[in-house]
């Protein structure tokens, strides 16, 4: 019984994949046929292999939106120095119907890719607070994703802690907090009794030794970023 | 109910087996059956410090193995009633101990047994992880220095996220500081952390304060814990250390 049921079900054709296949992208900075052809294959005779075979996105940003392409000798001088033309990006509404005309994909200004990535991710931060209430020992970890960070005890020397958001201390802070670890630069580290290891926000961090001139006497301190440098403050 | 204590610091060489050894004689004088385990696989020890080194004939790892029946392992203290050592191998390694092993031999001697005192290896590998993975108590040995402090301080990070308590979310391990070698004199000279010192970083409740003594080194060389030393300042410390413990 069960060998004839399993004959009959029906072998499927295909699956779909997804995967994600590097491409070169030709950004177009001034529109000469001509002046592309000659600089693309002199490119490609300096580094033969390096593009050979590989996916193209002709991109529109930089170019001027009245320009008319001629996207069939675009493509034949793409095609002729070994890489195959997929897509265009960016460019004016005709630029666009007119590579369509022509056979090429049409994909979103990377541009408008990245803002709406950030008003997902701005979204996101607020979204909620981690409160620690147990001292953290060296050796600890604490990651509070997508929100601020509360400890209410002491963080020990070769503790850490990371926040997408903010990061308030209050015990004593001695290891190390990195806040807005994902590039959040409007995030702040206050503390009550700074003897940290390290302090940073988004990438950019003060060490213990560039910290010497505050000590825990200077009570409560905010710490943030102005002008890509770390500062340091009493409140 | 059986209570199981682990003594433990991280660091070695701060004084883990000289206090295991003494707080289960200090346990058994008071009339609790007790038993202390070694599991410093392949680097054993306490059974010197015990002085019943000539008498050992099978070991934890054994009955891990079921080469060994735990009565055959267990050996009876000269000195104390009620007290019982279970010692290392000094053959094996510390991958001779399993978690199903560890809680078998614990599971057998809960039913006899008041106090299981587990002598915790250095170190935050295995050993020690599993000296202290079924403990109820720590006994948290720390020398009045930083580098032991900070070991200290790992450790109690390790009691209060990688034990048997933690993961099943029960109570937690009660934690005890046990503050050992300590020197007033080299504290007042700045040259040694003070009690505070070590309390602003690690902030548990203190067992004791165990001072710097000769009496320590007489006492392991001499195979009889040294809080059997009635008249020794590290002998009373210790014995005050256990009295505390039940207050």
């Amino acid at each position: 019984m069960t060998v004839s049921t399993l004959s009959i079900v029906e072998q499927p054709c295909f699956q779909f994949k997804a995967s994600f296949i590097p491409c070169a992208v030709l950004q177009l900075l001034h529109y000469d046929l001509d002046a592309i052809h000659d600089q693309i294959s002199a490119t490609i005779r300096c580094a033969p292999n390096l593009f050979k075979g590989s996916f193209v996105i002709i991109d529109l940003e930089k170019l001027n939106p009245a320009d008319i392409l001629n996207y069939a000798k675009l493509k034949h001088i793409v095609a002729t120095n070994g890489m195959v033309p997929i897509a265009i990006r960016a460019g004016s509404a005709e630029q666009q119907q007119a590579a369509v005309m022509d056979g090429l994909s049409l994909l979103p200004a990377a541009k408008l890719n990245i803002t709406e990535l950030d008003k997902q991710k701005n979204v996101q931060q607020t979204r909620q607070t981690k409160l620690v209430t147990h001292p953290v020992r060296s050796g600890m970890q604490i990651y509070a994703k997508d929100g601020d960070l509360i400890v209410t005890a002491a963080v020990s020397p070769g503790a850490e802690l990371f926040s997408d958001g903010c990061i308030h201390v209050y015990g004593a802070l001695r290891g190390r907090a990195l806040a807005g670890v994902q590039g959040n630069m409007q995030a702040r580290i206050f503390c009550r009794s700074l003897e940290a290891e390290l302090v940073s926000i988004s990438g950019y961090y003060l060490t213990k030794e560039d910290m010497q001139t505050f000590t825990a006497k200077d009570g409560m301190v905010q710490i943030f970023l102005e002008n890509e440098k770390v500062r340091i403050e009493a409140i | 109910m059986t209570k199981t204590i682990v003594v433990t610091s991280g660091k070695g060489g701060v004084g883990k087996t000289t206090t295991s050894a003494s707080f289960a004689v200090g346990l058994a004088c008071r009339g609790f059956k007790t038993v202390v385990i070694d599991f410093d696989i392949g680097l054993r020890n306490l059974d010197l410090i015990m002085g019943c080194e000539r008498r050992v004939v099978y070991d934890f790892v054994n009955v891990i193995r079921n080469e060994a029946n735990l009565n055959q392992a267990l050996i009876r203290d000269k000195h104390v009633k009620d007290l019982f050592i279970l010692p290392a191998s000094q053959t094996r390694d510390k991958d001779a101990l399993t978690l199903e092993g560890v809680e078998k031999i614990l599971n057998e001697l809960s039913k006899t047994f008041d106090y299981i005192v587990c002598d915790s290896p250095a170190g935050i590998e295995r050993g020690a992880q599993l000296a202290m993975y079924f403990a109820d108590s720590a006994i948290v040995v720390t020398n009045p220095e930083v580098s032991s402090v900070r070991d200290s301080d790992r450790i109690l990070g390790l009691l209060s996220s990688k034990t048997k308590r933690a993961e099943e979310g029960r109570e937690p391990i009660s934690e005890h500081l046990l503050l050992t070698r300590y020197s007033a004199k080299r504290v007042a000279r700045g040259d040694m952390l003070s009690l505070s010192d070590v309390n602003e970083i690690l902030a548990i409740p203190l067992l004791g304060i165990i001072p710097e003594s000769q009496a320590v080194l007489r006492a392991s060389n001499g195979g009889e814990p040294v809080i059997m030393d009635e008249m020794s300042d590290a002998g009373q410390a210790y014995a005050d250390a256990v009295a505390r413990f039940f207050r």
